[in-house]
């Protein structure tokens, strides 16, 4: 009864938010998730001695985690257990549970019931799948699972809305209504966060500029504007895999993309460009470039996909895109109302100048008798954290406690029980 | 008090002060301080002032302040005596919810004491009545050709899991398993739903008992939403031209009144002229009927009715109470323009007529009629510029539009005096041969007029 008076109650639940990028979990209630680490593992195949019943089986070893994962082990294969947004490989996702469990949670999985965010397309098979795992291999009290749009409606404080995601493996808009999604109407497009560190790769290789990840840099010393690097590479590195490679290359990249990138506020024009204030980078081997109107061609294509080179036009869809044929494809009485309340968020869309420039685009786009509202909360945590702590609210609601599958019902009811109880 | 409260705690006595706290007791409401009792020692004797027994002191009297001072009760937020009773301990306890009909078991924080209370939040659970209907009802009642009873089912079972959110329920339809011709709408299955709670409604109902109908038009929805649709679907192109055309509609508009109100001003004009050259049949008319409404003015009643229009200028009635100055009566009113006034003053002078003269009787009346008459003439000037260059803007125009067309002014002025002649059949026909020759464009130069200045007064007699 704590906090009655604002509705809450706390059970001592927990919420997972899976991402194609990073595992966000925590106890509902909190206003941001203990773990926050990556999706993707190594794992490496280690042949094991000879054991008693004579066969070699070879065994997993699994490196999850910031740390384990970004220090380089021979023949450690990255991998991640999601595809699309949904779950492909149950082991390697236990492993991420066990975990959370074990290093964040630090308590007993029976003791706290559990939610579990899910894409809008998920399949009826995987959440299925994942009540069994999670009653009958952690033993949960309860459980639930909850769309992500709806979760982050909530967090900002809406239930009616369309909800644009840019993540990492792709750009959705999601319709939410009265805190339903509305599964006929999404729009997906995979230019999203991968997509812009593609581009950052192709540019930076067409400019001639050889990215060393940091793992391999033992020394460097600081050099002038565009000098070769000098530098040293560390000793005895150990033969890793190619998947590992590109990994620790995208992770150097999301630097810089973070720190470089900027979408220009209205469509791309170079001659304006020109004369814009250069940004100067380091490279982790000390290079360093001054880089001008690259910084807004490169992230154009998520806005205006014409130029994606090896792709047929008109075959991906910028963002704008995704929202406006999102909606459109909703029913014409709800329209006003998710056109005043779209809102934005995932990672992807930290990317300096993004919602000022979606701002532009939807205006433009927007029926003259409708009004368009972006909403998008300028803190990054809030941005890259909003499915869970929309989740974190939901379930530490009292209202919602009478919503849990329990076990007793998971137990009588079977796994159908999922469809029924969870829209 | 806190102290107190402590040293009891500590050791283990049960004071009176241990009793678990309540709102009442921590704001420490309910307590009210007895008014004080007032007594007049001396009361006021009759026909004593208020003021000067004020003055009076007596014992239970404070000596009168020297500052003015605010003591009055006024509203204050009740100040909490907390940590004067001993805390009422939280536990980690189970419950269950009323809402849930699993009973399965949850733990929260909840106060000791409110132990056996039920769950504060079961009351929120609200779910919307959706009507059922047994085999019997459906088959007797409800079934259509067009809706097998499994589809109606489906229904009602999506309108029940989502609170009749239409959208939701839409949303989740199932059309895979109810293979359509043409794929169901909204308001197909909003249809069969009211139509089924209508219906059950109606075989259901008591005797006597009046049930209301639920009304749901789906042609009417259809459509709405098809125009909705529509209005949504224009291209910008459209929506730029709906934008200009609303905005030449509303410039036509004001132009209209434009002309309405010079067109008025006109008829004003013309009546006032009529009325000022002793129309006296009109006069008369408007005399007799004001005579029949009981209300009879000396003097000339014409006169005084046209003068109350707008033009010339109307003096005030001199007749107020008090002596005054006859040379007032000149006074200009303050409804006579600043330019008027200015265009007044210039003729005057060069009338060479005195600005001040002496004002006796007669010379006032006849000043101010002079005045009366000279603002009069000066209105009737600014009219005729005003259509004289509208007359020159339409003949452009007109030049524009048709050049080599434009009748000459010659024939304007006689198309003029024809009229003038038959309304008021006094001036003499100048030419016949001249109105031959004008036959042809007068039906053209009719409607410049027309459109110039729609004057039906003009072709009202004039004189009789």
């Amino acid at each position: 009864m704590s906090g009655g008076v604002y509705g809450g109650d706390e059970v001592g639940a927990l919420v997972f938010d899976v991402g194609s990028h990073t595992v966000r979990a925590g106890y509902a209630g909190e206003d941001c998730p203990k773990a926050d680490f990556p999706t993707a593992i190594g794992v490496e195949m280690i042949d094991q001695m000879e054991t008693d019943g004579g066969e070699v089986k070879p065994e997993k070893k699994l490196s999850i985690d910031t740390n384990k994962l970004l220090y380089p082990k021979k023949g450690a294969e990255v991998v991640n257990c999601l595809e699309d947004g949904m779950i492909k490989d149950w082991d390697t996702f236990e492993a991420l549970l066990n975990h959370t469990y074990k290093n964040y949670i630090r308590s007993d999985s029976d003791l706290h019931p559990v939610l579990v965010t899910e894409p809008a397309w998920n399949s009826r098979e995987k959440r299925e799948k994942l009540a069994e795992l999670m009653f009958e291999k952690y033993n949960a009290p309860a459980f639930f699972v909850c769309k992500s749009p709806v979760l982050t409606a909530f967090a900002n404080g809406r239930y009616t809305g369309v909800i644009l995601d840019s993540g990492a493996t792709h750009t959705s808009a999601v319709p939410v209504h009265d805190g339903f999604v509305l599964q006929q109407s999404f729009v997906k497009s995979p230019l999203a966060g991968d997509f812009v560190l593609m581009q950052c790769r192709e540019m930076l290789k067409s400019m001639n500029i050889d990215v060393v990840p940091h793992y391999m840099v033992a020394s460097k010393e600081e050099v002038k504007v565009d000098a070769p690097a000098k530098w040293e590479k560390k000793k005895n590195l150990p033969e890793v895999t190619e998947s590992w490679k590109r990994y620790m290359l995208n992770h150097t990249l999301k630097d810089f993309a973070a720190s470089i990138l900027q979408v220009s506020d209205t469509t791309y024009n170079e001659m304006e460009c020109m004369n814009m204030a250069k940004v100067p980078y380091y490279f982790p081997n000390g290079f360093n470039h001054e880089f001008g109107p690259e910084r807004l061609s490169v992230v154009e294509n998520l806005f205006n996909p014409i130029n994606v080179r090896g792709a047929a036009p008109n075959s991906m869809l910028g963002v704008p895109h995704v929202v406006t044929s999102c909606i459109n494809m909703c029913d014409v009485d709800i329209r006003p109302g998710l056109y005043n309340s779209v809102i934005v968020t995932g990672g992807n869309t930290l990317l300096q100048g993004f919602t000022d420039r979606l701002n532009w685009e939807l205006s433009s786009k927007t029926p003259p008798t409708m009004r368009l509202k972006v909403n998008c909360t300028s803190s990054s945590v809030e941005r890259k954290y909003s499915p869970w702590i929309g989740g974190s609210i939901l379930a530490s609601l009292g209202t919602f406690q009478q919503m849990w599958i329990s076990k007793l019902e998971y137990e009588e009811g079977g796994k159908s029980c999922v469809e029924r109880k969870c829209p | 008090m806190a102290a107190s409260s402590d040293v009891c705690d500590i050791l283990e006595l049960k004071g009176d002060e241990s009793k678990t706290m309540t709102k009442a007791s921590i704001i420490n409401a309910g307590i009210k301080k007895k008014p004080k009792q007032k007594e007049n020692v001396f009361k006021r004797p009759e026909g004593m002032h208020r003021e000067l027994y004020a003055l009076l002191y007596h014992d239970n009297m404070d000596k009168p302040p020297l500052l003015p001072t605010d003591t009055m009760q006024t509203y204050q937020t009740a100040k909490a005596k907390l940590s004067c009773t001993v805390v009422r301990p939280w536990r980690w306890m189970p419950f269950t919810n009323p809402a849930r009909s699993d009973g399965a078991i949850f733990h929260h924080w909840r106060r000791e004491e409110d132990q056996a209370k039920d769950y504060q939040f079961a009351k929120f659970d609200k779910t919307v009545q959706v009507p059922v209907y047994s085999e019997q009802e459906y088959h007797q009642h409800l079934s259509r050709e067009d809706w097998s009873q499994d589809e109606t089912a489906h229904v009602f079972e999506l309108c029940r899991r989502f609170d009749l959110r239409w959208h939701v329920v839409y949303d989740r339809y199932d059309h895979s398993r109810f293979p359509q011709e043409k794929k169901r709408t909204l308001e197909d299955i909003k249809e069969r739903f009211y139509s089924i709670c209508n219906s059950l409604n109606k075989i259901r109902k008591q005797p006597g008992e009046v049930v209301e109908e639920i009304v749901f038009d789906a042609d009417h929805e259809r459509r709405r939403r098809q125009q909705l649709r529509k209005l949504y679907a224009r291209t910008e192109k459209q929506v730029e031209e709906e934008a200009m055309l609303i905005e030449e509609l509303k410039r036509i508009e004001v132009r209209k009144r434009e002309r309405d109100k010079k067109s008025q001003d006109l008829q004003k004009l013309i009546a006032f002229d009529s009325g000022n050259e002793g129309f006296k049949g009109r006069a008369e008319r408007k005399s007799s009927k004001k005579r029949i409404s009981g209300v009879r003015k000396d003097g000339q009643p014409g006169d005084e009715k046209i003068s109350e229009t707008t033009y010339g200028i109307k003096f005030p009635d001199t007749k107020s109470s008090g002596v005054m100055l006859r040379s007032q009566m000149m006074k200009l009113p303050i409804s006579v323009g600043q330019k008027k006034t200015k265009s007044l003053e210039q003729l005057l002078t060069e009338l060479k007529i005195d600005m001040h003269p002496m004002p006796t009787e007669n010379v006032v009346q006849l000043f101010n009629r002079l005045r009366s008459d000279m603002v009069y003439l000066y209105d009737l000037k600014v009219a005729y510029a005003s259509y004289e260059m509208e007359l020159q803007t339409l003949r452009y125009k007109w030049d524009a539009i048709a050049p080599g067309h434009l009748p000459p002014v010659e024939d304007l002025n006689f198309h003029l005096e024809k009229m003038d002649q038959t309304s008021a059949r006094k001036r003499p026909v100048d030419t016949q041969s001249d109105a031959d020759s004008a036959q042809k464009t007068d039906s053209a130069s009719d409607q410049l007029i027309d459109v110039g200045c729609p004057s039906p007064p003009v072709k009202k007699p004039l004189l009789e």
